[in-house]
């Protein structure tokens, strides 16, 4: 054991420690932090090997959760999935409901055919569901480094987007609101003038919240230089997203292979240079201003249209018309008990989550539900990158390397 | 010139070669390539009649559509089913029979497992272009003792006229009036209550004929359904259980050709019923419940303390070949008992029919004969042993022992030991009673009077403390120290056993496990 230690700490010997340090005692710990803590997001546990307040080996173990996302799926209609995706990584809800609806519309052949606007409302709520995420990852990991200040600031303002999005769509988080073959109802009449002065609150509050943080020296202090990962590090280890961008690496599945209307809108990609989890937050930061961005010009383009494809196999017919006629009954029908029938075929649809890359692998045998559904979840992708991070450093230091990793319970267990 | 059998054609359906027998339709040729050629009226098991033009094809060399239900296939056709023309006339004639449908989808039973629902999803799928009112009929008519009629959903496809003609024999349904005031009923003076009446529900396409058993009590596609032998008589049918938390909703025919083919009697139909009734839920001794190790001591040593020779074991027509085996192995090779019997219901001669219905009533006569050799007695000599007092202790499997009042009066006096799934007949008198699973919840076979083994599957566990009567017969044998009941875990060891040994059963098999599948994704997945 003295030689793991020497060989992972890169300390001293007991004894070429000075008298003081001499009498503390010097076996190793084994600590649990977890699955339940205050300072961890969701239920994970990590079996932590301590020597005193060093970390020297963490072992991190996810699965307390027993979503079975996947296996679920298998036994649900490709449009009873929604509810599940809503509750991948919950708070960015829209951008998994997008993902999963992209992979039955590769299935199903349909993808040019979505409606314009039904696109660009896509972008829109993913946009508004990404700075959600964000803000609720900045904020919650200052909350836990002790600023509590900013927590509440920014949950205020993630407040007001939730609002906005539960008037689309009638709910803050559980939203499915996006269909296979475009989204469910349209924007409500007022949708911009609310985000407009949604905008106008908002920014004031990031910038209060940038003047506390950024030079504050207690986050500083804990985050910079802290939980730093190389850049071939990251990709060795699959991670995508802002972790992966803040190590330096300009990769973004929007930019680089463009989905959607992303493809026609201008907004730049935030890097980091040093990969640590000062970096982590102010790619973070820059990427809210980014969507606000990217809304904007959504918003500014978008025209009026139908936001739902026509082809009756896909789409569901208008209620009045369902309770008046026979023929669009059975449609109904047929839509609620056996689902959307989608051909034979395997397809992959990935989108830039509030985390990284999510994917949905979707595996059709013809009938109303998929025959699998697998998830690619960037937290769980993330998580693994987590272990080589924490060990080394301090106990304290897991707190800010596992609020950056910004790993979700719901997706992470999928 | 009628072809024979083996003859055999080769005709080109949607641009694929495929051979088929000679004088099969082109419906039934298209299910050769897995092509479902959509048909209201077609039915394999009746007569063609080719009213409701939803199968119409075209053929190569024919100036009009062909109804695929009514060509006969040969050599070098050419049919197309996807052209434009077919496609065409098959969206017509689904917008033509939904024109006076009611939008009754929310409130009918038969909406999950609707033809209508599903050809006009697969082939129409347009909106409704009608600006009329719809003619009503009447909703609720009642045509017999166990259908009702909702004329307003009736698409005219005659199919249940057909089965009152074809399989019950009886003329019972006709159609009046024409055009789109048709309108089934019943032919003058008849009412719709043949035997077999409830297969026009099964074969109606639509929810216009519903069971007066079944509607309102259960959505079609929130059940499960598992294979199984209907245990009304001797002939065996191959039915589907439809059953839900832990208990049966309805019982609908299985197609075995060789058996039943498409039919089964409605009697047949409510055997379900009794599943649930004065259900044998605990062990009981001496009338009380108790735990199973100390009814099964009871009742070891009662059989260990009573001479082989005025030991009377009866089998059951009723159950399993899997429980009648080992009970027999129990009692012949381990025990020494000479005295075997075989209980089981009276046979109901007036029940008889040459469709499907067989005066004897139990569903495994066969199976135990085939077990015990022929010439073992029946109820009738156990209650002359019983008036002489030839016998100390009987074990019962099933409770199902037709004995005179004086018999089971005898019966009270002498130590008694059933094993059965009621709280019925001879389980009431008895000593020791165990809970025997009900034929719904058990895996086994049993042998229907053509000699056929056929197999059950297991719908949901065992209600109560109860156990398969196998397994109840294999603890009691290790409680009475018998060797050889150890090694079996499943009604397949016993089975496989029974096969090795007992010559009539010889090349039967197991078969393939099913587990209960749901309705709703039943007919998608395999």
């Amino acid at each position: 054991m003295a030689e793991l230690k020497t060989l992972v700490l890169g300390r001293k010997e007991v004894q070429d420690l000075d008298d003081r340090a001499e009498e503390l005692p010097a076996e190793l710990m084994t600590v649990n932090m977890g699955p339940s803590h205050p300072a961890m997001h969701g239920t994970v546990r990590i079996v932590l090997t301590v020597d005193g307040e060093r970390v020297v080996h963490g072992d991190i173990q996810p699965g307390y959760l027993h979503r079975c996302f996947e296996k679920e799926s298998e036994y649900a209609t490709y449009t009873q999935i929604f509810p599940y995706t809503d509750r991948l990584n919950y708070v960015s809800p829209m951008i998994n409901n997008v993902g999963f609806a992209m992979a039955v519309e590769k299935l199903l052949d349909i993808v040019d055919e979505i409606p314009e606007r039904a696109e660009y409302i896509r972008v829109i709520v993913s946009e508004i569901s990404r700075i959600t995420d964000h803000l609720t990852c900045v904020g919650a990991s200052a909350m836990e480094l002790g600023a509590f200040t900013p927590f509440l600031y920014l949950l205020k303002a993630r407040e007001w987007l939730y609002r906005l999005l539960e008037e689309l769509c009638g709910a803050r988080l559980t939203v499915s609101y996006i269909r296979v073959g475009g989204v469910v109802q349209d924007l409500t009449d007022d949708f911009t003038a609310r985000w407009k002065q949604i905008r106008a609150d908002m920014l004031p509050v990031l910038d209060e919240v940038v003047g506390m943080l950024n030079n504050n020296r207690i986050f500083r202090g804990r985050m910079e230089g802290v939980g730093a990962m190389s850049a071939e590090d990251a990709l060795a280890y699959g991670v995508t997203g802002p972790c992966l961008r803040a190590c330096g690496v300009d990769y973004d599945i929007r930019k680089d292979h463009p989905y959607g209307k992303y493809g026609e809108l201008e907004f730049d990609v935030p890097v980091g240079t040093r990969g640590d989890c000062l970096d982590r937050y102010l790619v973070r930061l820059i990427e809210i201003r980014q969507s606000i961005r990217m809304v904007d010009q959504c918003l500014e383009r978008i025209e009026d249209g139908p936001v739902m494809i026509k082809d009756p196999r896909v789409a569901m017919p208008k209620k009045s018309e369902a309770y008046n006629t026979i023929e669009a009954m059975i449609r109904h029908f047929k839509h609620i008990v056996d689902g959307i029938r989608v051909p034979p075929g395997q397809a992959y649809a990935y989108v830039e989550g509030g985390n990284g890359e999510l994917g949905f692998f979707v595996v059709s045998d013809g009938t109303g539900r998929p025959w699998k559904c697998y998830c690619r979840s960037p937290s769980f992708i993330n998580l693994q990158s987590v272990h080589p991070l924490i060990q080394g450093g301090l106990i304290s230091d897991i707190v800010p390397i596992f609020g950056m990793i910004n790993m979700i319970g719901g997706e992470c267990d999928k | 010139m009628t072809p024979s059998k083996t003859e055999t054609v080769t005709l080109t359906i949607d641009g694929q070669e495929v051979t088929v027998p000679a004088g099969i339709n082109v419906i039934e040729a298209a299910r050769h390539i897995g092509l479902e050629i959509s048909s209201f009226c077609y039915h394999p098991g009746l007569e063609v009649v080719a009213v409701c033009r939803q199968c119409l094809v075209s053929i190569e060399g024919s100036a009009k559509l062909v109804p695929g239900c009514q060509a006969q296939v040969s050599d070098g056709m050419v049919v197309q089913t996807a052209d434009d023309r077919s496609t065409t006339a098959r969206r017509q004639m689904l917008e033509f029979t939904l024109l006076n449908h009611p939008v009754d989808c929310p409130i009918c039973d038969k909406a999950g497992e609707c033809t209508l629902q599903e050809l006009y999803f697969d082939h129409d799928n347009q909106g409704s272009r009608v600006d009329v009112p719809k003619v009503r009929k009447p909703k609720v008519v009642d045509l017999g003792p166990y259908v009702v009629l909702d004329a307003e959903r009736c698409i005219l496809c005659d199919r249940c006229v057909r089965v009152c003609d074809e399989v019950a024999g009886q003329h019972q349904l006709e159609f009046r009036n024409r055009g789109d005031h048709s309108e089934l009923g019943t032919a003058p003076g008849a009412r719709l209550d043949n035997p077999y009446s409830l297969n026009t529900v099964d074969v109606c396409p639509v929810g216009a004929l519903t069971s007066k058993d079944y509607r309102f009590t259960m959505r079609a596609w929130e059940l499960f359904t598992t294979p199984s032998i209907c245990q009304g008589c001797a002939t065996g049918c191959n039915i589907e259980v439809h059953h839900r938390s832990d208990r049966v909703w309805r019982i609908q025919p299985r197609v075995n050709l060789e058996v039943n083919e498409y039919w089964m009697c409605d009697e047949g139909r409510f055997t379900y019923h009794d599943l649930r009734e004065k259900r044998l839920l605990a062990p009981l001794v001496d009338g009380l419940p108790g735990r199973w190790d100390a009814a099964l001591s009871r009742a070891a040593a009662v059989l260990k303390n009573t001479a082989p020779d005025r030991t009377g074991v009866v089998l059951s027509a009723h159950q399993t070949n899997e429980a009648n085996y080992l009970l027999a192995r129990l009692a012949k090779d381990r025990l020494g008992v000479t005295r075997l019997y075989v209980g089981g219901r009276k046979p109901v001669p007036g029940r008889a029919d040459d469709i499907l219905m067989d005066a004897d009533v139990t569903s495994n006569r066969e199976g135990v004969l085939a077990i015990t050799g022929p010439g073992v007695d029946g109820p009738a000599a156990l209650e002359t042993a019983l008036a002489e007092g030839q016998l100390d202790a009987l074990l019962v499997l099933g409770h199902e022992l037709p004995l005179s009042p004086e018999a089971m009066e005898t019966a009270r006096s002498i130590d008694v030991v059933v094993i059965a799934e009621h709280e019925l007949g001879v389980a009431r008198i008895a000593d020791v009673a165990l809970p025997a699973a009900a034929w719904a919840e058990v895996d086994g076979t049993v042998t229907n009077r053509q000699g056929k083994v056929g197999r059950m599957h297991a719908a949901y566990p065992p209600l109560g403390q109860s156990l398969p009567a196998w397994e109840v017969i294999a603890r009691l044998a290790r409680a009475c120290d018998a060797t050889g009941f150890e090694k079996h875990e499943h009604a397949r060891s016993v089975f496989e056993e029974m096969v090795a040994q007992i010559e009539p059963f010889a090349g039967a098999r197991w078969g393939r496990s099913v587990r209960p599948m749901q309705l709703r994704f039943a007919n998608s997945r395999g």
